[in-house]
């Protein structure tokens, strides 16, 4: 589903992310680990063709990162938590529905189904700017959820939201990748992604120092947390 | 995929860029200027007028009057234009417009397609119907229907084109109030550049020039090139404005054909140019 072959960015003198390789299976749940400024997001932002490798090769669903056509069934939550703050929320998840080629009926319906499950109901009529950074998190993860994606990728998804919040992002992300959805989540939540992903990998200063199975990485009884410490330390 | 299908996300970046710009505060206030002038200009079709001691005919007043104002709207919309482009990739930005639209499978010439159609869109919209007011006005002071006023209108709405394709190209590549002033400078020194041209084509210049003793200038040709390849809003303006009072001609459509070329040329930079753009 996702393929990184020798992946290199550069910006001027700074290697971001330094010929990375690996792959993530269709129906898989991967989790990118890594401190504040590994990499993390530019890997993402490569996928989507948000910017551009220095060098190496990025595939999603089986066509280069730079062709739009990859996208397709492709969910994706960004880092940043900025939305048109003049919009209410049911227009943004709705702009985001037609933005996916559906007809204007077939948006209002996925928008009434996401409102509902990303618990927003009752106050989608609201603009925007009157959410607090829980909501407007919970909003962007149902525009990421809108047509169904078969591949959702999420950057740092529970950033902001309370306790219940991350509990009710993990449920949902479980029950997504019970339906066979392929998730790839950059977390410092290293439980959460110790308790969901199947497959993880961790990053430093632009290089992956592992790539294995969850159960593999935590076999000797060491939790995510103190297998990311080693690896990040050396 | 179908031309339809491709067109589709086009349409509806354009149809979003047309109603997030059209509540623009700037927006709003040039709006209310223009109307206000184009209300005031009433006044200016009723009465007499003397020149010499001789009233003048008021068709002629009117025809100067329409105009005047067809002048003053293009030029006004034309800022509003520059102003409101100048924030348009800005504004996506920083709302996450821009990540959320292209992390979906839809191009970057798509959406730069989309934003241009709904700016270029809702600031002719805004001209047309401003000159549509004004038609009004004269048609009804003069009792004459004027279709040729709204043909000027709409062949001056290339020149909004020009202005909305230029202030984006610019804006990747200096601060946005930097690139509406270099394109305010383009129409400028091509207003003075055709009172220059004109000057040394009048019958005055050519005497002073034939009576010289010295050689014409080298650099004529060079200027003449300049000229002549330098945009021609102005021009355009000019030209549109003669369907006004019937006094155009095919041969004084160069500006037209300028500024189309300017689009094509600035229009495949701007995508050239984005395609390559870190997406922030």
């Amino acid at each position: 589903m996702i393929e990184l072959k020798g992946v290199t960015k550069r910006y001027g003198p700074l290697t971001a992310v330094d010929n990375v390789s690996f792959s993530v299976e269709t129906g898989e749940c991967f989790g990118l680990l890594g401190p504040n400024g590994a990499g993390k997001t530019t890997i993402v932002r490569m996928l989507l063709d948000l910017t551009r490798p220095t060098s190496g090769s990025l595939c999603m669903n089986g066509s280069p990162s730079h062709f739009a056509v990859c996208r397709t069934g492709v969910g994706y939550l960004s880092e940043e938590s900025r939305v048109p703050q003049h919009l209410p929320g049911w227009r943004y998840l709705l702009r985001s529905a037609e933005l996916l080629n559906m007809s204007r009926p077939d948006a209002i319906d996925q928008c009434t189904r996401i409102v509902e499950l990303v618990g927003i109901k009752g106050r989608e009529g609201t603009k925007v700017g009157t959410y607090s950074k829980g909501m407007i998190q919970r909003l962007r993860l149902g525009a990421a959820l809108l047509g169904d994606p078969q591949l959702l990728i999420l950057d740092e998804p529970t950033v902001g939201l309370d306790p219940i919040g991350i509990r009710e992002t993990r449920l949902l992300l479980d029950s997504l990748r019970n339906r066979g959805m392929t998730i790839f989540l950059n977390s410092h939540l290293l439980s959460e992604v110790e308790k969901i992903c199947d497959a993880v990998a961790i990053i430093n200063r632009g290089v992956l120092l592992i790539k294995d199975t969850t159960s593999e990485i935590v076999k000797d009884g060491d939790g995510l947390e103190d297998v990311f410490v080693r690896y990040v330390k050396g | 995929m179908s031309t339809r299908e491709r067109l589709r996300p086009v349409a509806r970046i354009a149809k979003y860029t047309f109603m997030d710009d059209v509540r623009q505060r700037g927006f709003l206030v040039m709006f209310f200027i223009l109307v206000a002038i184009v209300l005031l200009s009433r006044g200016c079709y009723q009465g007499t007028y003397v020149v010499n001691g001789r009233p003048v005919d008021t068709e002629m007043v009117v025809g100067t009057v329409s105009k005047v104002t067809f002048h003053i709207i293009v030029v006004g919309t034309m800022l509003i234009t520059a102003m409101l482009s100048m924030g348009l990739l800005r504004r996506d930005r920083d709302d996450g417009m821009q990540g959320l639209i292209l992390s979906k499978p839809i191009t970057r010439c798509q959406y730069m397609l989309g934003k241009v159609l709904g700016i270029w869109f809702l600031t002719s919209l805004f001209m047309v119907s401003l000159h549509g007011a004004a038609f009004l006005i004269a048609s009804v002071a003069l009792g004459v229907v004027n279709p040729g006023y709204l043909v000027a209108s709409l062949l001056a709405c290339s020149n909004l084109l020009f202005v909305v394709i230029t202030v984006l190209l610019l804006t990747l590549l200096m601060p946005d109030m930097l690139a509406v002033l270099v394109v305010i400078g383009v129409g400028v020194i091509g207003i003075v550049g055709d009172g220059l041209y004109s000057l040394s084509q009048s019958q005055t210049a050519q005497m002073i020039l034939q009576q010289s003793s010295q050689p014409l200038p080298s650099g004529r040709t060079f200027w003449e090139v300049i000229y002549y390849a330098w945009p021609k809003l102005s021009g355009t303006v000019r030209f549109a404005a003669s369907f006004i009072d019937g006094s155009f001609s095919s041969t004084y459509a160069y500006p037209i054909i300028n500024i189309m070329l300017y689009c094509l040329i600035l229009g495949f930079l701007l995508l050239l140019k984005f395609t390559k753009q870190e997406i922030l």
